[in-house]
């Protein structure tokens, strides 16, 4: 079902996610979203949106775009061209679709390396120094700050939706985001650690109707490579996103069929 | 491992096909893993409860077979925060009222399946039914 995934040679390699880290932000004075681009608005999930070449071209080198936004799911084993370091592939293999759906699993979130990508809406919110997403995905809300705070050492605590900095660059909104809490990459078993760092980058469409994004991750306990995938939105003026109140006990149905 | 109940009577009203190229959208767990998006399922029935609650919906039905035999089917809906958008609420359905029942089989043959669509007894459709690769 899914396509096969495409890697990113570096001749067309115009940054890498080691320069982003060393960029700051809002050392000027003056609010660091002043003048540029509102990304505020309802967002809906477009999987048919065709990739942006200018997003793309920023993808780091050694990265394996995997090509499952929206409905789309890779096989079992299949872990769309992402290389797994030993162990964690043995776990990923190991994986029993059949525990997730427990009463203390079903409700399990998925961290923004998954959720992102998922067909559920978002609303944004840009503020002077503050971007914020409004995930309707398991009600997950991200806080961006765009102040050019320092993320916290390792003993801060991970989260799924982790802690983010934003900055620009021209008309496009770079997040680096640390601390998240192991969680699924593809949902086929395979799961990133707590040291999984994603650089996102969102930007307009000219209509400013599609709002066009990447997020690269990398993992050194997990992954030889990096990952990618390139997601989209319309925008929906006049909606908003629905609470999503997870019942874990659903996954009592499943249980049920062992009768 | 929890395995699924295997059925032994077919309904008179079930119906297995081949379907062209479907898929419903992925919420939560594996879709691939549970169903099997290659087959269609039908049945016909009342319906016994409708839960609209996240991560999915569920829906039992009460099917009677021709032999009079009576079992339960019954179908996972995508999150009902998605369906709220295909003109979906928690009272679109009515215990006791005669609905068929469109979806992907469980892929155990269970009398389990992945709502697609959902049509009254006077040929309404509720919502607007799932496609390939329809958010």
């Amino acid at each position: 079902m899914h396509r096969a995934a495409r890697r990113i040679g570096p001749s067309i390699v115009l940054s890498t996610m080691a320069t982003l880290a060393l960029a700051t932000a809002g050392c000027s004075g003056e609010a660091p979203n002043a003048g540029r681009p509102d990304l505020s608005g309802f967002w809906e999930l477009d999987a048919r949106v065709p990739p942006d070449p200018e997003l793309m071209a920023l993808i780091a080198p050694n990265t394996a775009v995997i090509d499952d936004t929206g409905a789309v799911e890779l096989p079992l084993g299949d872990f769309g061209g992402l290389e797994v370091k030993p162990e964690a592939l043995e776990a990923a293999l190991a994986w029993n679709p059949e525990d997730d759906m427990t009463v203390s699993n079903a409700c399990r979130r998925p961290s923004i390396v998954y959720a992102t990508q998922g067909p559920f809406p978002m609303e944004i919110h840009q503020a002077e120094e503050l971007i914020v997403f409004k995930m309707e995905y398991y009600d997950m809300v991200r806080i961006v700050f765009m102040d050019g705070r320092p993320h916290p050492g390792p003993e801060a605590p991970h989260s799924k939706t982790g802690f983010s900095t934003g900055r620009w660059e021209g008309s496009t909104l770079v997040v680096e985001t640390t601390h998240l809490e192991p969680a699924t990459i593809t949902n086929n078993g395979l799961e990133h650690s707590d040291q999984v760092r994603v650089i996102e980058r969102f930007r307009l469409s000219e209509d400013g109707n599609t709002l066009l994004s990447t997020m690269e991750f990398e993992d050194p306990q997990v992954l030889e490579n990096r990952g990618a995938r390139f997601i989209a939105w319309r925008k929906r003026p006049g909606e908003y996103v629905y609470p999503y109140d997870c019942d874990p006990t659903f996954a009592i149905n499943y249980s049920e069929q062992t009768e | 491992m929890p395995r699924l109940r295997a059925f032994s009577l077919l309904p008179a009203v079930l119906v297995i096909a081949l379907a062209t190229a479907t898929m419903p959208v992925l919420a939560h767990h594996s879709f691939a893993v549970f169903f099997d998006q290659e087959k269609t399922v039908t049945v016909k029935g009342k319906v016994t409860e409708f839960m609209f609650r996240n991560p999915h919906g569920v829906i039992r039905v009460e099917v009677t077979n021709p032999d009079g035999k009576k079992e339960e089917w019954r179908a996972e809906t995508n999150s009902p925060s998605v369906l709220k958008r295909r003109g979906w609420s928690p009272r679109s359905l009515t215990v006791g009222e005669v609905i068929t029942l469109e979806g992907w089989p469980a892929r155990d043959g269970s009398n389990y399946m992945r709502m697609r669509k959902v049509t009254r007894e006077n040929g309404e459709v509720v919502g607007k039914p799932f496609e390939f690769h329809e958010d």
